[in-house]
């Protein structure tokens, strides 16, 4: 900073890279504009049922986005390491999911009938309640272990090994998943009342917009998870304990707050988000393989840093954010399905030229970075 | 310091979503065959008196491995004549590997002991992609052992590992790569029993348009080397038919939700859906085809979405969806003794998990069949198989009789370009139509 300031300002490299970047940045967003001038006004392909059919699935996916990205998010802001095995604690809510189904679904509570009535379809309710509880459950306590095992002994080691960790702890637990539970695609057993696909039949343009109710409850629940996140940090002890690991561990030690264990039930939370988030994917999605937590936790990844990483209301903006323009942008700019990660990550970059720390990010202090 | 943190992160997460984890890779060992002496009870002779049965009188076998092109082949005894396979054994399309290598080690089991040395079938899992393809090569190719390839069985991965066998003189005979241009590339290794994408294209738009009277239908594909073709030559022939092609598109595969993509197509109104591609992604589209829009419109897969597996996970859904497969192998006591054979073995029919079984244990038996005929052993007892004969030999192949028919392989190496038989979905069972 001082040197710069003596010395008169000349073309140096980092000076290049500051006029280049807000030119592409510039171009991007003029091409983005001229695409959506297009498709919008002078095409009109597309009529108010398909936005709103892509608006839904946006809405839904990013529900699931956001869900996940506060576990980054949250992890991030408390041990400022990004926790790649995030995706697999989901993978393992889903499963834990999988099976309560599939065991609501073989024990029987009226042998007459036939098929007799299995208890998932007899109490859908209680069952996905139960569902929910067990995934988030397990994840919990998949993400507690994850913390223990492979990130505290790390913890007072250089920032980049514990990232290293965090990958070998996503590989170990996508093939452990894939040895236990065999790599086979499996589907979820839904209970009959929220069948995948049933749903409100919308009418708009005397064409049917089926509103799922597994889309329904993924969103709403997933909102209702956030809000309750949001005021559980602003509002109890523990989220003020949390804060204030956040900003500054070793002050909050000296001022009576045990840090060991702030981390640990951060991870909890973040893998209950996950589990949610898991159960949610396999009800409305209905896949189930070992690998089914990389893809999400990656995207989720990505809209955590758009929002702001360590931002919390960041991390829920960013999914929802993510999951729209992966479901409208391809319409909307006209370009092919295959390209849309690469729409995402194109938006993600001109955000990210013009706001470096995301959306809702923050100025960090110092010492925090 | 933060944001070089967070951009070495990012480069990071793209590093690793190009790069999907490989699966462990399953090396199935064949059961050793229980009764080896039942299998041969008319030897009056012990075997190792004469075996050189093939060796051309007056010639010394070193001769020969020294004339081959790419040499010879030395299996010392007690090792086995190893056949490679690769395939996709995880993931969606797994069904896909694990019925061929069922299929495989039924033949190799038939194949029994040959002038005293074992058949092993090595399949490995290629997942299907052209890295896998590529992985699996090099490893067959550093295995002196492995004298021809019954693979691989996606056309993506076949593209992939087609110049590595060609460099090492390893013969391929895939029971399912249908990408037209692997056998317009003047490659001296590859061959393959299937119908091809082409005939199978035009077949599937000839039958939607005459038999089905579509008029405007959207093509959808996978974006790889199988479903990108087909869906591609279908949607020329279809519109040169006379048709309308609404959408001709990729979508990426493994996702678990394409409706964005269907609700854009459902815009355009079209009659049917052509799917270009396997079982995981014609599973989702099915599926999310009732919630975008598209309830009344006709999904038409292809061989790659045939299967037991896109009965199962579509459900109802499934109902007047078509499907495509080689032709339904004729019922022949070979076949028979086939059937009950897989039935005994692993528990379930097959063409089952995928429509390739029969056509995989054709393949794997014919690779042992060329084996024995080029093979002779040396005066050391070790079984010598010049290479080079073995991939003429392949490529010759004239008049095969299998179980899914006669194979007379072109001289590009096509062995078979029959067309398809199409089936629909009728109360959760797959019925042929024509």
């Amino acid at each position: 900073m001082e040197s710069e300031k003596k010395s008169p300002p000349k073309l140096t490299r980092r000076n290049y890279s500051k006029i280049i970047r807000p030119v592409f940045g510039i171009l991007v967003v003029g091409y983005i504009l001229s695409r959506l001038y297009d498709v919008l006004l002078v095409q009109q392909a597309y009529t108010a049922e398909i936005w709103v059919r892509l608006l839904i699935s946006g809405l839904i996916i990013g529900g699931v986005y956001a869900l996940i990205a506060i576990g980054y998010t949250l992890v991030y802001g408390i041990l400022f390491m990004i926790n790649f095995a995030h995706g697999e604690v989901m993978m393992i809510g889903t499963f834990a999911g999988y099976f309560l189904f599939e065991a609501t679904k073989s024990i029987n509570v009226a042998s007459a009938g036939n098929p007799p009535l299995s208890f998932s379809n007899a109490y859908p309710l209680i069952s996905v309640i139960l569902a929910f509880i067990v995934g988030m459950t397990v994840a919990a306590t998949a993400g507690f272990f994850l913390e223990k095992i492979a990130y505290r002994p790390l913890r007072k080691a250089p920032r980049l090994i514990p990232l290293i960790s965090a990958i070998g702890a996503s590989f170990f637990l996508q093939n452990a998943a894939q040895l236990l539970f065999s790599p086979q695609v499996r589907d979820y057993a839904n209970p009959q009342a929220i069948a995948r696909g049933s749903g409100w039949t919308l009418i708009i343009n005397d064409s049917r917009v089926i509103v799922t109710y597994t889309g329904v409850l993924t969103f709403v629940l997933s909102i209702l998870l956030m809000i309750g996140l949001y005021l559980m940090v602003q509002k109890s002890k523990l989220g003020k304990a949390m804060r204030a690991v956040a900003s500054d561990k070793n002050t909050a030690a000296l001022m009576g707050i045990d840090v060991d264990a702030i981390v640990s039930r951060t991870f909890i939370i973040s893998g209950a988000l996950a589990g949610a988030a898991g159960v949610m994917w396999g009800l409305h999605n209905g896949l189930v393989h070992f690998f089914v937590g990389f893809l999400p936790g990656i995207k989720a990844f990505t809209a955590a840093v758009l929002g702001g990483i360590g931002n919390i209301p960041g991390a829920m903006l960013g999914g929802l954010f993510l999951g729209l323009v992966e479901s409208l942008g391809p319409t909307a700019l006209g370009i092919s399905y295959q390209l849309k990660d690469v729409i995402s990550f194109v938006i993600m970059i001109v955000i990210l030229i013009f706001r470096p720390s995301g959306i809702l990010g923050e100025v960090l202090s110092e010492e925090k970075v | 310091m933060k944001s070089r943190f967070l951009v070495l992160a990012l480069i990071l997460v793209m590093v690793l979503s190009a790069c999907a984890p490989r699966a462990e890779e399953p090396v199935v060992e064949v059961p050793a065959v229980e009764e080896p002496v039942v299998e041969e009870p008319v030897v009056e002779e012990p075997v190792v008196e004469e075996p050189v049965v093939e060796e051309p009188a007056g010639e010394d076998p070193m001769e020969i491995c020294d004339n081959d092109d790419y040499g010879c082949a030395v299996i010392a005894p007690g090792q086995t004549i190893k056949i490679g396979m690769g395939s996709p054994m995880t993931g969606g399309n797994a069904a896909f590997g694990i019925d061929a290598e069922q299929s495989g080690l039924i033949a190799v089991e038939d194949a029994g002991l040959f002038n005293g040395f074992q058949f092993e079938l090595i399949a490995e899992d290629d997942g299907g992609t052209p890295e896998g393809g590529a992985a699996v090569a090099n490893k067959f190719a550093a295995d002196p052992t492995i004298v021809g390839v019954a693979g691989h069985l996606f056309s993506g991965a076949t593209f992939a590992a087609l110049p590595i066998y060609e460099e090492i003189g390893i013969p391929m005979l895939s029971p399912s790569a249908t990408n037209p241009d692997l056998t317009r590339q003047g490659s001296r290794v590859f061959n393959r029993v299937p119908f091809t994408d082409e005939a199978q294209g035009n077949a599937a738009a000839n039958y939607m348009y005459n038999e089905l009277g579509f008029r405007k239908v959207a093509f959808l594909h996978d974006g790889q080397d199988y479903g990108k073709g087909l869906a591609e030559i279908a949607a020329a022939t279809f519109e040169s038919l006379g048709g309308e092609v609404v959408e001709l598109m990729g979508i990426t595969p493994g996702e678990a939700d394409y409706s964005p993509v269907l609700s854009t197509i459902a815009a355009k109104d079209p009659d049917a859906l052509y799917f270009g591609g396997y079982t995981q992604e014609g599973v989702v589209l099915t599926n999310n085809m009732k919630t975008s829009g598209l309830e009344d419109v006709v999904f038409f897969g292809c061989d790659g979405t045939f299967g037991v597996d896109f009965l199962t996970r579509t459900g109802a859904n499934g109902e007047g969806t078509y499907h495509a497969t080689p032709r339904t192998p004729p019922e022949t006591p070979e076949k028979d003794a086939f059937d009950t054979a897989y039935q005994t073995r692993w528990g379930q029919a097959p063409g089952e998990l995928s429509p390739f079984s029969w056509n995989s244990y054709d393949t794997t038996t014919m690779l042992i069949k060329m084996v024995e005929e080029v093979s002779f052993v040396g005066s050391d007892g070790s079984l010598y198989i010049p290479r080079g004969a073995l991939v003429d030999a392949v490529r010759e192949l004239a008049n095969y009789i299998g179980i899914s028919g006669t194979y007379t392989c072109a001289p590009v190496g096509d062995c078979n370009v029959e067309g398809p038989t199409f089936w629909i979905v009728e109360n959760g069972e797959f019925v042929a139509v024509n």
